[in-house]
């Protein structure tokens, strides 16, 4: 009996593959993004922790300084004066190399003396710590992983040419590092190793380190800890490398969840699409379902029967899914990662990690969205009654009273949507989860509204058309379940779609107008070389008199970029040498007047970027506490200025302030201020004949262009699966659209045998379709805004504190506009030629 | 070639239909004459092709081959598109399960081909009027077509058969659904509003009760016409 029971049903599933393979489109595509986006997003982190953790071994804290470095005295304070253990200094730094400019390696000092306890990437290679000995007792010597001396076709006994501030140095590869673990292998990718003194002397880095490794046992950490601490400078920090690595992942936190957010929205139309499917299983099997529970099959039977279909569907979907999922998060784990890069932090080696975690989430995602789907349809299968099949026009009057109850629930989710909008306070979830409610919210509406809305079109095009005018709006009402539904998604796709277009437009036109005041200086120059390189501050400054100098200079501004400490933790600072022209560039949330400026440069004073300000929840007036080598120093907040330049926020003062305690590292870039008249193109090719090598000239038109290229770059994620998601709510809505059509052959077929030539019947379905797309499009608009604005001043605002003011653009209104109605009646066309070539005769014997 | 008197002439009709990749032949080389205002009944099994016979006079399927004349037009020879326009004007159709528009109410259902004729005038529903009247079905004019019983529905379309003056009406088992006392009353009024404009009724049915009422009786039988006397 069962058998036969699900044969009955199979059989069925068998006669709709497009049905079929729609809804496991659906679950596919869904689980899909949302795998891929999580595994592309965890494993650039996990990445990074990897590389981290194979060069610092089973280091446990780090000493810090600023991007100064550390001296080395500090490190021979610590262990010859104090006899303190387990210490690894590590001086670090980037690399081009000669045998492929492409590529950057890492350069990593190390001591080969080092206690084996750190048990790093180095130490467990294959001769470990022995070949390092060799690294100090040959010049020039260095190691190198395996893999990248092969990509480099390289062996022992070859020369790696690295290019520094210093000019071209020969390193003789001395080893190769094979670490034991593939993951190690990975993580040890683009890595060269050399001893400290190799590499400060090849970098002009002399009697510096990027920082000291150390292993704090877990049997006294509180001890060990407050006696370093007491040791260090005011300027240095201890910090916990797994503190470090959590508010690195803090960093990308928001990053993070607006991707995430894509994903679930990629999911929740992929739900749509399962809904839609099993809806129209459900409702072509009326007569089926009637007659099987006429010969005696119980309503839990039934209700089996098309939970195992749906839960066969989720579970073929999920696998695909999965396996589409890893291939994605392969492809996109380059851009993201290389957001990253841009926004927060450096990502050397990248490699696709999977948990069984993950891939255990998203298997519970895309079953639970199926079930979730299949709720609805399951009820109406449960209405069918045993003795007659419920006729569809019926079933429809059930579901216009359910339309009311739908509306009620509608203007529920909105307020509540409104009211978690409102009281969200810094969360980004409560943010997004606005979003998605309101979204939600109005879809529900949308049945009510596209009744409404067809009797208003009814009556306008029934005075114009006559009765073939009010044939499209009543079939769309007739049929409102799988109409309103269709329309719906469509209206959630291109809402979302209109939202983001338009957040991202108003997110431009800021960053353009912000760029365009900032940019004051004709030509910018930025000055290469490492911060701790010895002559690096000499060189800069002589570099500024020479630009001072020239006939056509009026004026110079200089920028240095550093990091200080605050807290523990590393914090960005600006250091400003300004000219009048250049302070009009900065423009704050108050107003900011000639006083101020002289504060800021006279007094212990700061101004801090509207980010800072907000993940830092301080205010002008307010004072921050910043590490120096004379201890802890309050500095004044001045002002907040608007910076779109990162979302992690950074201080700035003037370059006096910065010097009273900080070291000189010279200028990160110097702001060329021509004499009015001027040949900037003269200017510009004579600073380039002067200048060092290695320097890069930008005209202020360059930089804009170069900043307005990384904001599209960083965009480019969003949007790709942006498009992904409203590509699948295009699909579904093509699938009901179809599935519609598809019920109503026979209906089509009357019209056709009354004498409906092929021509009209064509318009009549363009017509319904192109309806059903325009009150999508209509509804989209509104919500759209709607979407807008809670994307700029609640998810952008809270993500990263950036204000953006409100650019409405109506071009993105219109072109939503068109989508919709596009789409729509793009999935008119395949159904009315389908029904054009059928005769009406085979069109009327369907059912 | 075709005798200008004979309103429908069939010359060596055959239709087939392909059923998981075999012909199957409904009938082949078919002959029939039919006159202006004459009523024909059809009558064969379930199954031996009465509707296929009628879906190929009103031009909603083709055949194989061979050739049909009415009024003198050869539907065969027709496009598509010429040939849904001869329906629209010439041929009215009455189905068993009765085949209106869900979505319409009774007088849209009825004004329907009309307007696929014309613009709608005054008259036209006066017209409309008049024949719901006649059907009985005066109270149900805004009604939507699944709140009426059967034989409601039929009469509805029949009377969609008829409001555009076609030539030919087809009528495919048009009591087939219903009770036998709605059935003859059906098919009287069918009779009566057909013969009183004199238009040609073809009529498929496999009961034998509507014989009294016909002209001629054909049976198809073995894929053939065989006419049956009275
Ligand atoms: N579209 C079709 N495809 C295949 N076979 C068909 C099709 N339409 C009808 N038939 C077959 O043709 C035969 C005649 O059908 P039909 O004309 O409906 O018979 P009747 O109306 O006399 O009961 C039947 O055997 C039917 O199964
Ligand atoms: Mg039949």
């Amino acid at each position: 009996m069962n058998t036969i029971l699900n044969r009955a049903g199979r059989n069925f599933l068998l006669r709709h593959p497009w049905q079929l393979a729609l809804a496991l489109l659906g679950i596919t595509l869904g689980v899909a993004v949302v795998i891929a986006i999580d595994l592309a997003l965890d494993s650039a982190l996990q990445s990074f922790k990897q590389a981290e953790r194979t060069v610092s071994g089973n280091a446990t804290h780090r000493i810090i300084g600023g991007e100064g470095g550390l001296n080395e005295a500090l490190y021979r304070k610590l262990r010859v004066e104090h006899g303190m253990r387990n210490l690894a200094p590590v001086l670090q730094t980037y690399l081009p190399i000669r045998q492929n400019p492409e590529l950057k390696l890492r350069a990593i000092g190390i001591d080969p003396f080092t206690e084996n306890a750190f048990r790093s990437g180095w130490q467990s290679g294959q001769n470990g710590a022995q070949a390092a000995i060799r690294l100090v007792t040959e010049a020039n010597s260095a190691m190198l992983g395996r893999q990248t001396a092969e990509a480099l076709g390289l062996t022992i006994g070859d020369e790696l040419i690295v290019t520094t501030g210093t000019g071209d140095h020969r390193l003789h590869i001395v080893d190769l590092i094979t670490p034991g673990s593939a993951a190690a292998t990975e993580a040890l990718r683009n890595i060269v190793i050399a001893d400290i003194s190799t590499l400060q002397e090849i970098t002009g880095w002399f009697g510096k380190l990027s920082y000291i490794d150390t292993i704090i046992p877990e049997t006294d950490p509180r001890t060990t800890r407050t006696r370093l601490a007491d040791l260090l400078p005011g300027d240095v920090s201890l910090i916990s490398i797994e503190t470090q690595f959590e508010s690195m992942q803090q960093m990308t936190e928001a990053f993070s969840i607006n991707l995430s957010a894509m994903g679930l929205l990629s999911l929740l139309v992929g739900m749509f699409l399962i809904y839609n499917t099993m809806t129209f299983l459900v409702l072509q099997r009326r007569g089926l379902i009637g007659n099987l529970r006429l010969i005696g099959v119980t309503r839990r039977q039934i209700g089996r029967m098309i939970v195992t279909e749906a839960l066969l569907l989720a579970v073929i979907g999920t696998a695909l899914g999965t396996g589409l999922g890893l291939l994605l998060g392969q492809l996109m784990l380059q851009p993201i990662s290389a957001t990253v890069d841009t926004l927060y932090f450096k990502i050397d080696a990248l490699s696709l990690s999977v948990s069984p975690l993950q891939i255990g989430k998203a298997v519970l995602l895309g079953i639970g969205a199926t079930i979730l789907a299949v709720i609805p349809p399951l009820r109406e299968a449960n209405r069918f009654s045993p003795k007659h099949a419920l006729t569809r026009s019926q079933l429809e009057s059930g579901t216009r009273r359910l339309t009311r109850s739908i509306l009620l629930l509608g203007l529920l989710l909105i307020a509540v949507g409104f009211a978690v909008g409102f009281m969200s306070e810094t969360s980004i979830q409560l943010g997004l989860a606005s979003v998605f409610l309101l979204l939600f919210g109005f879809a529900l509406l949308t049945p009510s509204v596209t009744l409404s809305v067809m009797s208003a079109v009814e009556t306008l095009s029934g005075r114009q058309f006559g009765i073939l005018g009010k044939l499209p709006p009543r079939m769309i009402g007739a049929e409102i379940s799988r109409t309103g539904v269709a329309i719906a998604a469509l209206m959630i796709a291109v809402a979302a779609t209109i939202g983001m277009n338009l957040m991202i437009d108003s997110f431009r036109v800021t960053v353009e107008q912000w760029l365009n005041t900032t940019l004051q200086a004709d030509i910018y120059v930025s000055l290469a070389g490492d911060k701790p390189a010895r002559d690096k501050a000499a060189k800069d400054s002589q570099l500024k008199a020479a630009i001072t100098e020239l006939a056509e200079v009026e004026e110079v501004s200089t920028v240095l970029h550093t990091q200080v400490a605050a807290g523990g933790m590393p914090v960005k600072v600006s250091a400003f040498e300004l000219t009048e022209a250049s302070k009009n560039g900065f423009v704050f949330k108050q107003a900011f007047d000639a006083e101020l400026w002289r504060a800021f440069e006279e007094q212990q004073t700061v101004i801090v970027t509207e980010p800072y300000a907000y993940h830092n929840k301080v205010k002008a007036g307010d004072t921050i506490a910043l590490q120096t080598a004379e201890g802890l120093q309050d500095f004044k907040i001045l002002g907040i200025y608007y910076d779109y330049s990162g979302d992690r926020g950074r201080l700035a003062m003037s370059r006096t302030q910065y010097l009273h305690y900080w070291p000189d590292l010279g200028y990160t870039g110097i702001g060329v201020y021509s004499i009015a008249g001027s040949d900037l193109n003269a200017l510009e090719s004579r600073l380039r004949d002067r200048l060092p090598q290695g320097l890069e000239l930008k005209s202020n038109r360059a930089i804009f262009d170069a900043s307005m290229q990384v904001f599209d770059e960083t965009f480019l994620i969003t949007e790709t699966l942006r498009w992904l998601a409203a590509g699948i709510a295009f699909v579904g809505v093509f699938g009901a659209l179809m599935a519609l059509q598809f019920e109503r052959t026979r209906q089509l077929g009357i019209l056709r045998a009354i004498g409906m030539t092929p021509g009209q019947l064509t318009g009549l379905i363009c017509t319904e379709t192109g309806l059903m797309g325009l009150t999508a499009g209509l509804i989209a608009i509104p919500v759209g805004l709607l979407v807008a604005y809670v994307l700029i001043y609640i998810v952008y605002l809270r993500s990263f504190g950036w204000t953006m003011a409100f650019h409405l653009n109506s071009a993105v209104l219109i072109q939503g506009l068109l989508l919709a109605i596009f789409a729509a009646l793009l999935a008119g066309i395949l159904p009315a030629y389908r029904m054009a070539r059928t005769q009406p005769a085979d069109a009327l014997r369907a059912e | 070639m075709t005798p200008a008197n004979n309103f429908i002439e069939l010359d060596g009709l055959t239709k087939n239909y392909r059923e998981s990749g075999r012909s199957v032949t409904i009938f082949e080389n078919l002959q029939l004459s039919v006159k202006r205002g004459e009523l024909l009944v059809l009558l064969g099994r379930s199954g031996s092709g009465k509707s296929t016979l009628l879906n190929l006079l009103g031009g909603i399927d083709r055949p194989d081959s061979g050739h049909i004349f009415i009024n003198g037009i050869d539907l065969t020879t027709l496009s598509e598109h010429r040939r849904t326009l001869f329906r629209r004007h010439h041929i009215g159709f009455v189905f068993q399960s009765y085949q209106l528009i869900p979505t319409l109410t009774v007088l849209e259902n009825l004004l329907l081909p009309l307007e696929l004729i014309r613009r709608i005038r005054l008259e036209d529903r006066d017209k409309a009027a008049a024949l719901l009247n006649e059907l009985e079905l005066t109270s149900r004019l805004d009604t939507y077509p699944d709140r009426l019983s059967g034989g409601e529905q039929q009469r509805v379309s029949i009377a969609r058969a008829l409001i555009h003056d076609p030539l030919l009406v087809l009528a495919d088992e048009p009591t087939g659904n219903l009770d036998l006392q709605t059935g003859q009353q059906v098919m009287s009024l069918l009779d009566k509003l057909v013969r009183q404009s004199g238009k040609t009724l073809i009529l498929a049915t496999h009961s034998r009760e509507v014989m009294g009422i016909a002209d001629h009786i054909f049976t198809i039988r073995d894929h053939a016409l065989i006419e049956t006397g009275d």
